[in-house]
């Protein structure tokens, strides 16, 4: 699961402010990273120490934390998962694609691809001031997706060892690649004399559950818009070197493809699975899953426009790009997504971001909570307003052409 | 230092990955093909190479340089022995989806080049545009735009593979006698027109990306 991809705040996408306090998630900066020995220059301790000191509850400003999102953990129904991917019970299963897959990932394209050079160290020393805030932010933040879906993979390789080796074999490699992934941000963080403590993680993460069908969905959009978002920033700095702040950008390309895979895969285990494609639910479920994950992505993004113009890029075209491409690709498989490319659909966002904002600054304003709260009210209204008018827009019917009801004379 | 090191992985992680390969490579004999055409020296005649191979070849592990089985096969498959005809696997669809929409088509085309380059592994897949072979299948041709391009290889698993990413294509299989036959194709002009709004903040893959993996010894795709 890459980056941001995993931010989804699926099932409740209204208000990651009060969210966020309210469920006590973990302040990052507080307690999962911690610093490392000792700190060089006194600016690398400067910024090291705003960025791991401990907050004081009350204070209202802490620059990056506050609004902040954090990566979800998931974990799901084990015994359901079993059942659906025992090839005794499930005969329609289509052991050649998970097969297929198999070979694919037992390759391991990118064996011998993330090892680091004194580059990184360098520029990290290079960055001061709110930019070095925001890297680190960016490093943590992805560490922590991929460390997710490295723990999620890895239970269900375990799981489903008995009923299905060749599913369970896949997730257990998947979980390899997210378990790099992790380990080589984390790495990253180390150049900024930080690191993430995911044994703490592990234990002290509070984990969404979700049955197997809506971990699919998630799932499958997670990955193939972290495809999307790698390839996007890579291939526009490689257009333009000189915004390439930090080394771990070289490394996307071929990590995305990673990402891109680990997405085929759901697509697979959603084709084996057809109840979860054919029907209504199915499609109303897709453009809920859809809407979900474009959103929280957009919302998250534009809180952070500053590493994305760090980068050179624009935040809101970036997102854009990147909903429009994943909504692309998504169509091959879900059975209805959204209508993404009417401009009426963008505006929607803009105006979410707008509340977003409102709500925001509530939260950091000097109000007691009761206040706080009412002036909430309105807003939230807003948003939901605005949120169950996008799921609504006719969407666009979609679907593998395997099953290619959808459009029975397609032409290649 | 690799990153997984730093966490602990399944009993999979530190698996050569191409021995799972092996056999089924194997069991087939590997085609006679001039000393020149594997990818990485076909490619290297042509301009879009030098940034191909800085780009993505890496120098193989000594581990997985060691296991040297294609040099095996190489040996066992002298050109003068008798060439079996053998099955080729496709994917076809119209050009422009192939070569200039599906744009993570070229990055996987790409990563596999690398992967062969790696690990010493022949070249088993091709780009066909225009392929001859389509002729003997009137049921994918009657519901094909024009010019079409295949993706033609030897390997079973990645084709299935493939089918299952690019989705939109048409799949089939057929048997010929060398891969001269396999790979025929008539010579046709590409141009594929101007998307006409391209909004992604970075410029599209070059026209021509594909010219590596055309079939050895087709001259410069046509344009």
């Amino acid at each position: 699961m890459a980056a941001a991809a995993a931010e989804l705040a699926l099932m409740k996408p209204i208000n990651p402010i009060s969210k966020s306090r309210k469920g006590g998630t973990l302040r990052p900066h507080s307690s999962q990273l911690r610093v490392l020995a000792s700190s060089q220059s006194g600016a690398t301790a400067a910024a090291t120490a705003t960025a791991t000191a401990p907050k004081k509850k009350k204070s209202g400003k802490t620059e990056i934390n506050e609004t902040l999102l954090t990566p979800r953990f998931y974990t799901t129904d084990f015994d359901e998962m079993e059942q659906l991917f025992n090839t005794k019970i499930n005969k329609k299963l289509n052991q050649a694609e998970f097969e297929a897959l198999l070979n694919e990932f037992k390759t391991d394209y990118n064996q011998t691809h993330f090892v680091r050079n004194p580059e990184f160290k360098e520029a990290a020393d290079k960055m001061q001031g709110p930019l070095r805030k925001i890297f680190v932010e960016f490093l943590e933040r992805s560490c922590t997706a991929e460390f997710s879906g490295f723990l999620l993979y890895k239970e269900l390789g375990r799981r489903l060892k008995k009923t299905n080796p060749v599913v369970a074999e896949i997730f257990s490699l998947m979980s390899r690649d997210e378990a790099r992934h992790a380990g080589f941000l984390n790495k990253g963080l180390s150049d900024f004399n930080l690191a993430l403590d995911l044994g703490f993680l592990t234990k002290a993460r509070k984990y969404t559950f979700f049955k197997p069908k809506f971990i699919f969905y998630a799932t499958y959009l997670s990955e193939k818009i972290g495809y999307w978002r790698y390839i996007t920033i890579y291939r526009h700095l490689k257009a333009n070197p000189e915004f390439q702040l930090y080394p771990i950008f070289k490394y996307f390309e071929n990590w995305c493809q990673d990402e891109n895979r680990h997405g085929d895969f759901f697509s697979a285990l959603l084709k084996a699975q057809p109840q979860f494609l054919n029907d209504w639910k199915a499609k109303l479920w897709s453009r809920f899953f859809c809407l979900s994950v474009y959103v929280t992505m957009y919302l998250n993004d534009c809180q952070r426009t500053a590493f994305y113009e760090g980068l050179g890029l624009d935040t809101k075209e970036f997102d854009m790009h990147v909903i429009i491409e994943t909504n692309r690709t998504t169509a091959r498989i879900f059975p209805a997504v959204l209508d993404v490319e009417n401009p009426e659909f963008k505006r929607k966002l803009d105006r979410m971001v707008e509340i977003n904002e409102k709500l925001a600054a509530i939260g950091e304003s000097q109000d007691i909570p009761v206040v706080k709260n009412l002036k909430r009210i309105p807003l939230i209204a807003g948003l939901v307003s605005e949120l169950v008018a996008a799921y609504l827009m006719p969407p666009v019917e979609s679907g593998s052409v395997d099953f290619a009801d959808f459009e029975p004379q397609i032409v290649y | 230092m690799v990153a997984p090191a730093t966490l602990t992985l399944g009993p999979r992680a530190g698996f050569p990955p191409n021995q799972a390969k092996v056999p089924s490579f194997d069991r087939r004999p590997s085609f006679p093909l001039p000393p020149n055409c594997s990818h990485l020296n076909a490619s290297s005649s042509r301009g879009s190479i030098p940034r191909l191979r800085e780009k993505l070849y890496f120098p193989p592990l000594p581990t997985v340089r060691a296991v040297a089985v294609d040099s095996d096969q190489l040996g066992s498959s002298e050109p003068a022995q008798v060439e079996k005809p053998r099955r080729y696997y496709f994917v076809v669809a119209n050009a422009k989806f192939m070569l200039d929409e599906e744009e993570h088509f070229k990055e996987l085309l790409y990563e596999r080049c690398r992967n062969f380059g790696e690990r010493n592994r022949e070249q088993d897949f091709w780009l066909v545009i225009e392929p001859k072979f389509l002729d003997k299948f009137p049921g994918i041709t009657k519901r094909l735009n024009r010019p079409a391009v295949a993706l033609v290889s030897t390997d079973e698993p990645w084709m299935t593979f493939m089918k299952l990413r690019l989705d939109r294509v048409l799949a089939d299989n057929f048997e010929a006698d060398n891969l001269e036959e396999a790979l025929a194709y008539n010579s046709v002009n590409l141009n594929f027109e101007k998307p006409e709004k391209w909004t992604a903040p970075y410029p599209k893959y070059e026209f021509g990306w594909w010219e590596p993996f055309l079939p050895p010894g087709s001259s410069k795709s046509s344009s």
